[in-house]
């Protein structure tokens, strides 16, 4: 019977139909759990955190681990036996699976212990907003050390790094900003370590400052105002030399005799270092005149011979 | 046994490590490289074989792994001056001197070697060049060096030490030998010599006098354009 026929077929075409779309449903889910399985370690799980600044450093573990062993194997033999694997998970430890909001001295206190050394006397060299000119000083002249040139420093210079709740515990996509909150991996660390600089020094201390830039070139607010001078030792260190270096046919706007600078000697001098303040010093500007050779200021003496 | 520096403690992590550090840090500019791969080739080219049978050629897949454009008159050649090149090549970013490229900056101020039938690396002692000069260390600068100089084009400079015992210009020395005969000639449109003496140092060799003369006289018969200054400042 015709009717008994056309539903039959239907029912046929349904059952095909269904059995189709089943399929179809679970070649779609198929994809969608193995794409989620196999996405690379970089994916941010939906639950980390965001921030605005940028992520962990990838290859974190073999830049730091590199950087220590060639520190105390190629660099500074002394220091032989420094454990760069004990190191580098203490350094891990401080900050993975922790909120990069909450991190605190005591976190980086491991780190700190195993990686601290001392500094010889008289070689600390201190800077503020000078970072370029002071670290090519160092790279040509062994005598000096700036906190990048220790151990601490030089594993953690231009790296960066910071964790999250939730795994891997290493956020490689975005870490807080000081501005979002100063409790971050970053800012502590760097906070510690140039604490233990400054507590470190004995002897002369110097100090490199920008005297081109308009804010001053001593602040309270920077690292080296606020944390530095304020930790280092009197009973250790006795002087403090200025070095106030200013851009080749730059703006001079501040010297030796300047406001903030006036107000860093008072500092200092109350907690009773003797202070000399240079202009220009001239090893460092020579440096500086190698980008501008022809500048008045950097002909070669003509007083002396 | 050998009278040189055995290797350096902690050789690979030293070089995986620079090798991220220069990829993710120093000039990330080159993209991406497999740095697993490259200290493979790195070790391959001198483990077990015998330490003064290296030759440049067996750094081919290590250079070839490494390798990345060195931007055009960039390039510093050196004599006798590392410390000053450094901080005038200000870390690749004014100058890219070998130390500043990828393959110079994983193995500078190492020392390595190994030995025949083992696959160790000797930390007690390796071959000087005065005892071989098919050593693993020597013959690592040698390509390093050629290649530089076959990547180098523009403005080329050199950096010459006019305090330096036995004259500015090295013979033999990397320059002469492995870098100025791998110069390409149609890539490089000058070069510019620079003797700097050191500071309070004794002023032994100038442009136009001795063994700089040599250099300039060479490279002009070559067919270069050449200037030369002295002291630069």
């Amino acid at each position: 019977m015709p009717l008994q026929q056309g539903s039959a077929r239907t029912r046929q075409r349904t059952v095909l139909l269904v059995g189709i779309v089943v399929l179809l449903v679970a070649l779609v889910v198929a994809v969608v759990l193995a794409s989620l399985l196999t996405h690379g370690r970089h994916e941010v799980s939906p639950k980390m955190l965001k921030w605005k600044d940028r992520g962990t450093t990838k290859n974190l573990q073999e830049v730091v681990l590199g950087r220590c062993y060639n520190y105390i194997t190629a660099q500074y033999p002394e220091l032989g036996d420094k454990d760069c694997l004990k190191i580098w998970e203490s350094l891990k430890d401080a900050f993975i699976y922790k909120n990069p909001c909450n991190i605190t001295a005591e976190d980086y206190q491991p780190l700190m212990e195993l990686a601290s050394h001392p500094i010889p006397c008289n070689k600390s060299l201190f800077w503020s907003k000078t970072n370029d000119l002071v670290h090519r000083y160092t790279k040509s002249n062994q005598n000096f050390l700036t906190l990048e040139d220790t151990l601490l420093g030089y594993m953690a210079d231009r790296v960066s790094w910071c964790g999250d709740p939730s795994a891997p515990g290493i956020n490689y996509e975005s870490c807080p900003k000081r501005s979002e909150c100063e409790s971050n991996p970053g800012s502590v660390f760097w906070k510690m370590a140039s604490k233990m600089f400054a507590e470190a020094a004995c002897g002369v201390v110097q100090v490199m400052l920008n005297g081109s830039i308009e804010a001053g070139a001593f602040r309270s607010s920077s690292i080296f105002g606020s944390i530095e001078v304020f930790n280092l030792n009197p009973d250790k260190v006795s002087e403090v030399h200025i070095w106030l270096m200013q851009d080749i046919g730059g703006p001079q706007s501040e010297s030796c005799s300047g406001h903030s600078i006036q107000r860093l000697i008072s500092i200092l001098e109350e907690r009773n270092f003797k202070i000399v303040c240079e202009d220009n010093y001239r090893p460092v500007q020579l440096l500086q005149c190698v980008q501008n050779p022809d500048h008045t200021d950097c002909r070669l003496c003509t007083n002396s011979t | 046994k050998w009278k040189g520096e055995g290797t350096t403690q902690n050789l690979e992590n030293i070089v995986i490590g620079r090798c991220y550090d220069y990829i993710r840090i120093v000039n990330p500019a080159v993209g991406e490289k497999n740095c697993s791969q490259i200290w493979e080739a790195f070790k391959n080219a001198f483990i077990n074989k015998d330490p003064c049978s290296i030759l440049p050629k067996d750094y081919e897949l290590f250079i070839n792994l490494s390798l990345h454009t060195i931007p055009p008159n960039k390039s510093l050649f050196w004599e006798n001056n590392q410390l000053l090149v450094n901080s005038f090549a200000d870390r690749g970013r004014r100058y890219m001197s070998l130390g500043d490229t990828l393959f110079g900056f994983v193995g500078d101020f190492l020392n390595w070697c190994g030995q025949a039938d083992s696959p160790g690396l000797d930390y007690e002692s390796c071959p000087t060049t005065m005892e071989c000069e098919n050593n693993a260390v020597e013959s690592f600068w040698r390509m390093a060096s050629i290649t530089y100089a076959q990547h180098s084009s523009g403005v080329i400079h050199v950096l010459l030490n006019g305090s330096a015992d036995g004259g500015a210009y090295p013979q033999p020395g990397f320059f002469a030998d492995y870098e100025i005969p791998n110069l390409e000639k149609g890539k490089i449109s000058q070069i510019v010599i620079w003797v700097v003496d050191d500071i309070e140092g004794p002023d032994i060799d100038s442009c136009g006098v001795h063994s700089v003369k040599t250099l300039q006289t060479r490279l002009k018969t070559l067919g270069y354009d050449v200037t030369c200054s002295d002291n630069n400042k």
